[in-house]
């Protein structure tokens, strides 16, 4: 046996204890056996004494019962006192020897003695042996009527003196007495060895009581060594340990009964079910009843009232006898779960971040970025309207550029930026309620009723772009996901349209004619294209410097080079910042001014004349130019509009040069009857150069005086 | 409050040392006669007892030793004739008879056993006898003359 007192190895003294355990049962086996092999030893031992006792015990009767026979025969009455005398010497030759002791007529069996064991017996049975013999020889010396007086004393009794009969009667009172003091003696030796036995029992009981006590506490020491050890591990875990069968609850650690705030034993039964959410009571109970499934989570009410979310595994210790349960062991992991839940979100909000910064990646012109926003929102919500409103080029008007294919677009009527709250304060607004005292004015008296919103503004580098809007029902505004979803669609298609627009216009400044820094005719027509399209007014005027080709020729390419330099530089200076100028080939210019009708434009014209007349600087020699007006009210296609400001060039040049006039669009519309060449109408795919072609180039019928009308000048 | 298993042993363990304590001292309890007068052999056997015959009054411790086989009494009573009356059945001696003259008296001794009779003698004529079935009349008796 080993005592663990100095280290602590709880999981290593299971021999130990099993050392304890063998030392138990072999020290009740011990005492067992001996305490049975002195029982048995004792009471053989008494078996065999009681015979002798009841033989010893008879001779007194006997001995009585020779005495009244010798008496009675003496009288003359029927009696066997030889009989008698018979059975009581061979009883005391039995008693003393061994052998067998007959049985008395109609009293007792005879039985089978052992001879006397021990000398102080063996000397009572021979005395008593004398004694009978002496007696039977009193007996017969006085039914023969013989004299006493000289009949052996063989035991030392001093009986000489007595009378016959009083001699026998004392002999027969000294053989039955010394006969019953053997029988007591033996009785005696019984008792003692009893005696001695019961002591030798109660030793061996108290010793070995003590021993096991000893043994018993010490297992319990190691015991409760052991079972504070895994206590204290138990309690220092901060798992719910729970054991389960089909009566419900059976135990729990205490770091359940800590966490749902109630004594362990008030969890018992069906009590821990009270704080298990209801719906995943079934589950508990099948796994209770089935052991399955290992692994699972489910909800639990603290102490606090919280739900909180458990992951549990289960073991099935049904058939294990100390157990006879499914053990779980939880644990809580709410707030793992909450940020698996915040990162799954942040997640999806990223894929979306990303793949709609993918698709707008790929999107180069604005129509395709408004493209990929519109299936954005989809993806948002497919029920939720949603428009994108975006300003134009001007940034004073605001205009659906994009909605949520899948609902109704909310339709905001907001038409400038600055009417819009979220554009103006450059953040998100939500309101919950268009009917509420603070909600945007634009959401008031819509056709599809009270509404909440959430509406996020559009920018590129601080500029406002426009603005998301969306609409949902009335107190019930879009929350959660979406909103967030909606606001890196804000952001990244601000960056989109913003870097497209910053892109176009680089563009247009790349795409400008070398010599003059101008843009070129495709810009120019470009821009004519949307502005008639977005049906803004304005003016388009056809530029041409005078007897171009004169200067050329008189003072060489240089000189004409500077005058057409000198020309862009003087119309971008007199023109505003919005309006355009291009080269449109040789000594022509096409210039287009936003929100000023043809008879402005004229004025327009004049100061640019006049501008140009005083900037003639050192050795470029004095030139004009000739201007042909026409506006966005005059016709529908950006070919009719130059065909008209043509014909107001080719006007100018006939009047004298040095003049800005007006076109007629009725003269373009009746086919450039009177000013066309009738040879010069030949149909072609190019609608503008055809146009163009259908007079006869302005130089040559200005310039030269004589106007050829089938010739074209190309530098 | 929780039961402690052990302290309880411990308790347990002392109780029971204590019992088996107390038990073994009850076993070997203390003989507490001590020997005053002088003392004086006397044996017996069967069937007789040798005894001094004459005594100066005084203490005594008779120191009786029975050498057997049987079992033997020793009585001692005062008797001015020097013969003691019989009981009815003529076998045993009436001790009834003689309740006031007792001097002193030992129950039935197993053979080889040595005892010790105190007995107070004055002066006056004593007899010695075995009291036990037959004995008396067997022969076991002795006279004591116990002088001033």
């Amino acid at each position: 046996m080993r005592l663990h007192l100095g280290t602590r190895r709880p999981f290593g003294s299971a021999a130990s204890n099993r050392g304890t355990i063998i030392a138990i049962f072999v020290t009740i086996g011990l005492i067992s056996i001996v305490s049975i092999w002195l029982s048995v030893k004792v009471t053989s031992g008494s078996e065999h004494r009681a015979t002798t006792i009841e033989v010893a015990s008879r001779q007194r009767t006997l001995a009585e019962r020779y005495v009244k026979e010798v008496l009675l025969v003496r009288e003359g009455r029927q009696a066997d006192p030889a009989y008698t005398a018979s059975v009581m010497a061979a009883s005391a030759a039995a008693l003393l020897e061994g052998g067998a002791a007959p049985p008395v007529n109609g009293d007792d069996d005879g039985t089978t003695l052992k001879p006397a064991e021990g000398s102080a017996l063996r000397n009572e049975f021979a005395q008593e042996a004398r004694l009978v013999g002496d007696m039977t020889a009193t007996g017969e010396a006085v039914l023969a009527n013989r004299p006493t007086s000289g009949l052996p004393q063989s035991a030392n009794e001093h009986i000489g003196n007595l009378d016959p009969v009083q001699r026998l009667r004392v002999l027969a009172a000294l053989a039955s007495n010394v006969s019953l003091v053997a029988a007591r003696s033996l009785t005696r030796s019984d008792e003692a060895s009893i005696h001695d036995l019961i002591t030798v029992q109660v030793l061996l009981g108290v010793g070995g009581l003590l021993m096991m006590i000893v043994l018993a506490s010490m297992l319990l020491a190691t015991t409760r060594r052991q079972s504070a050890h895994f206590r204290s591990l138990a309690l220092s875990s901060r798992d719910l340990v729970v054991v389960l069968d089909q009566s419900g609850c059976r135990y729990v650690s205490r770091s359940v009964a800590a966490m749902v705030g109630r004594a362990e034993d008030d969890l018992f039964g069906n009590h821990l079910a009270e704080f298990i959410h209801e719906q995943d009571r079934p589950l508990l109970a099948s796994v209770a009843a089935t052991g399955k499934p290992a692994e699972f989570n489910f909800r639990m009410r603290n102490g606090a009232g919280e739900w909180r979310d458990l992951e549990a595994r289960a073991t099935d210790l049904r058939a294990d006898r100390n157990l006879r349960g499914v053990v779980l062991h939880a644990r809580d992991t709410t707030d793992r779960v909450q940020l698996e839940r915040q990162l799954t979100a942040q997640l999806d909000r990223d894929g979306f971040a990303s793949h709609l910064s993918e698709a707008l990646e790929m999107a180069d012109e604005e129509d395709e970025v408004l493209d990929v926003i519109q299936r954005a929102t989809v993806e948002i919500s497919q029920v939720t309207p949603m428009e994108l409103l975006l300003s134009d080029s001007s940034r004073a008007n605001l205009s659906r550029a994009a909605s949520n294919p899948s609902a109704e677009p909310p339709g905001c009527p907001v038409k400038s930026p600055f009417s819009c709250v979220a554009v103006r304060r450059g953040t998100a607004v939500v309101f919950d309620s268009s009917e509420a005292l603070n909600a945007c004015p634009q959401l008031r008296d819509r056709a599809s009723g009270p509404c909440s919103a959430v509406c996020v503004p559009v920018s590129f580098m601080g500029r406002a772009l426009g603005v998301l809007h969306t609409t949902g029902p009335d107190g019930e505004p879009l929350s959660g996901e979406p909103v967030n979803q909606l606001t890196v669609l804000a952001g990244q298609a601000g960056a989109r349209i913003g870097t497209v627009r910053a892109f176009e216009k680089t563009q247009l400044q790349a795409s400008t004619d070398g010599l003059t820094g101008l843009v070129n005719r495709r810009t120019a027509e470009k821009e004519l294209r949307e502005l008639l399209k977005a049906r803004h007014l304005f003016a388009v005027v056809i530029a041409d410097l005078d007897k171009f080709k004169q200067l050329n020729d008189t003072h060489g390419h240089e000189a004409g080079d500077r005058a057409l330099r000198l020309f862009a530089q003087t119309a971008k200076q007199t023109l505003r910042d919005n309006d355009l100028i291009a080269r449109w080939g040789g000594e022509e210019f096409v210039i287009v001014l936003p929100e000023l009708d043809r008879f402005q434009a004229v004025n327009v014209l004049d100061r640019v004349r006049h501008d140009l007349a005083v900037a003639h600087p050192g050795e470029t020699a004095r030139f004009t130019a000739s201007f042909g007006i026409a506006d966005s009210g005059q016709a529908d296609t950006v070919e009719e509009l130059l065909n008209i400001a043509d014909g107001g060039l080719y006007a100018a040049k006939q009047a004298g040069r040095d003049r800005a006039v007006v076109g007629d669009e009725s003269a373009v519309k009746k086919d450039t009857p009177a000013d066309s060449a009738p040879e010069t109408s030949p149909p072609e795919e190019e609608p503008i150069v055809m146009a163009r072609k259908a007079r006869p180039p302005i130089h040559e019928a200005a310039d030269e005086e004589e106007p050829r009308p089938s010739g074209v000048q190309i530098r | 409050m929780r039961f402690d298993v052990a302290n309880g042993l411990r308790v347990l363990v002392c109780l029971w040392a204590a019992a088996l304590l107390a038990f073994l001292l009850a076993g070997c309890g203390a003989d507490g006669s001590s020997s005053a007068g002088t003392v004086v052999p006397v044996s017996e056997a069967d069937f007789q007892i040798n005894a001094p015959t004459n005594l100066r009054a005084g203490e005594y411790t008779l120191r009786v030793s029975n050498h057997g086989p049987t079992e033997h009494e020793l009585i001692v009573v005062r008797s001015s004739s020097g013969r003691l009356p019989m009981r009815g059945d003529g076998l045993t001696v009436s001790e009834e008879a003689l309740d006031s003259q007792e001097a002193g008296s030992l129950e039935p001794g197993r053979p080889g056993a040595v005892r010790d009779l105190r007995v107070h003698l004055t002066p006056g004529r004593y007899v010695l006898f075995c009291n036990m079935e037959g004995h008396y009349m067997a022969g076991m008796h002795s006279e004591l003359v116990v002088s001033a």
